[in-house]
């Protein structure tokens, strides 16, 4: 048995539009609030993983220094908007390897400017290159998920509406209004089927979250929240790649952690899911067990992934309207997770919460499904 | 296009990256990827690739011309105007008769109504502009309505 591994305090800042604040100034408030809710002494922080996709080099060194912590191993973490979810990795495998009894994970990014518009194109990938942006990823995966299982479009802007009303009880979120499903589809169509509000926003903030060993978490509180698996993995050259109607990365990641944790889909109480355009929640809801393959539409339409549904799927708000700045997302997850676990979500809060999962995937690459999968299964 | 623009029109056609495709000199021949072939595992591959990323082992890949007919196992149209790209252009994922699959623009898809499993033929036509006003070109795909 490997040694266990706890969140002890999470912190992140509103998701939104911040064109004016350097990132490593959002960075710096979701740290210092991590620490102030675990109540740790800063000084004793032994190790950080930053997690962000286009921040530049040492992003966490430029966050931590502002704060007086200096000197730690800092680790600074690319896997595109799995970035976050690496990190968490990383510093839970330094306190199970014993390297470490407390570390912090911190993930931020910074993506609003002047223009606006997609992410950057990269053109060392041939896709990429070639105009495949994701919104048309996700788009062509919507569209075989439609043919294949007679998915609606209705039911794909119900995650939208799902994930807006959910973030209407989040003041953290960056999307704070109603919508209907004339709305959704109606917005101005974006790779058809899917329509401006079927796309996340384009959001800045950051996260953080204090890990700590079973020793030192006890010292700090009575209501430690166990990460009992912190699975990664890699895509693999599968059929149709990012387009694929089911996604074999996101499956490999959940049944592996579920192994690890000895638990299955059905426990799930809570679960932030990544949603950058509404048809993942259909698609990963299969993928990660809590309906069978091609039930996603429904399963969605129906409210068993709403609030007070079988599983709570991103009661944050999720990717869909809290925001998804890229690094800060996988990291921001966990912190949603462990307020929930502890009962402290507020009017967003999954009533007796006790197992939560979260789940990001991200990077297109060209010959596999995707650059990364993470998958992190939390229980208290 | 006006003799003047090709007077005095500097830009060039250039290929997205080489090695991906051929044009044939006589236009009505059309044009063909570049792929390869393992001699172990018999998979088909496109881009070319040094390794058998099945077998993971080198040695063993043939360079062949795949002929680029294939059909549509999923489309696109983007309307969001993206740099460099001319809004709106759609998207196909492509299967190939030869087996590899990818994603590419497709060509002269204006009113037709784009169908799942629709055949596709192969031309190399203009992906977008660099910054430099260059056209870059590369593999597109016609969807062919009967």
């Amino acid at each position: 048995m490997s040694a266990k591994v706890y969140v002890i305090g999470a912190g992140m800042t509103t998701f939104g539009a911040f064109p004016e604040t350097e990132v490593h100034a959002l960075a710096q408030q979701a740290v210092w609030e991590a620490i102030n809710s675990a109540g740790v002494d800063p000084r004793r922080l032994e190790v950080c993983y930053a997690g962000h996709a286009y921040q530049g080099p040492c992003f966490g060194q430029k966050t931590l220094c502002r704060l007086g912590l200096t000197g730690m191993p800092v680790v600074n973490v690319e896997n595109a908007c799995a970035s976050g979810g690496s990190a968490i990795l990383g510093v839970s495998s330094m306190i199970k390897s014993g390297q470490a009894d407390l570390g912090i994970a911190l993930g931020g990014e910074k993506l609003t400017s002047p223009s606006g518009g997609f992410l950057p194109l990269v053109s060392d990938d041939l896709d990429s290159s070639m105009g495949r942006v994701m919104p048309a990823a996700f788009a062509m995966m919507a569209r075989r998920h439609m043919e294949m299982f007679g998915t609606t479009i209705e039911q794909i802007a119900m995650v939208s509406i799902k994930n807006y009303n959910n973030g209407l009880l989040n003041p953290r979120c960056h999307m704070k209004r109603k919508i209907t499903v004339e709305e959704v589809l109606n917005s101005p169509i974006i790779a058809d089927p899917l329509t401006r509000l079927c796309c996340c926003p384009i959001s800045d903030g950051a996260a953080a979250v204090i890990l700590a060993s079973e020793k030192v978490a006890r010292q700090y509180t009575s209501k430690p929240v166990e990460l009992v698996a912190s699975v990664l993995n890699s895509g693999k050259r599968v059929r149709y790649n990012i387009i694929n109607e089911s996604s074999e990365m996101s499956i490999r990641a959940a049944k592996a952690a579920y192994e690890i944790a000895g638990l299955g889909p059905r426990d799930i109480d809570v679960c932030e899911l990544h949603d950058p355009f509404s048809i993942a929640e259909i698609v990963h809801c299969e993928d990660l067990g809590f309906c069978g393959l091609g039930e996603g539409g429904p399963f969605v339409a129906e409210g068993r992934s709403a609030l007070d549904g079988e599983v709570a799927v991103s009661p944050s708000g999720g990717l869909m309207a809290k925001g998804h700045p890229l690094g800060a997302t996988g990291v921001a997850q966990v912190a949603e997770i462990f307020w929930q676990l502890r009962g402290e979500a507020g009017s967003r809060q999954v009533p007796g919460a006790k197992v939560g999962l979260a789940h990001t995937i991200g990077g297109g690459v060209s010959r596999i499904e995707s650059g990364a999968c993470s998958v992190q299964i939390l229980k208290i | 296009m006006s003799s003047k623009r090709e007077v005095f029109d500097q830009t060039s056609r250039l290929p997205i990256r080489p090695g991906l495709f051929i044009e044939h000199p006589d236009p009505s021949k059309g044009a063909s990827l570049i792929g390869c072939r393992c001699r172990e595992c018999g998979n088909t591959f496109f881009p070319k690739e040094e390794i058998c990323p099945v077998c993971i082992k080198e040695g063993t890949l043939d360079e062949i011309l795949l002929d680029g007919k294939g059909k549509l196992v999923s489309f696109t149209r983007v309307l969001r105007p993206i740099p460099g790209f001319d809004s709106p252009y759609a998207l196909g994922c492509i299967e190939l008769e030869a087996g590899p699959v990818l994603i590419a623009q497709l060509e002269d898809w204006q009113g037709l109504d784009l169908e799942m499993d629709m055949p596709v033929e192969l031309v190399i036509g203009e992906i977008k502009r660099d910054k430099d006003g260059n056209t870059i070109i590369g593999p597109k795909f016609r969807p062919l309505t009967n």
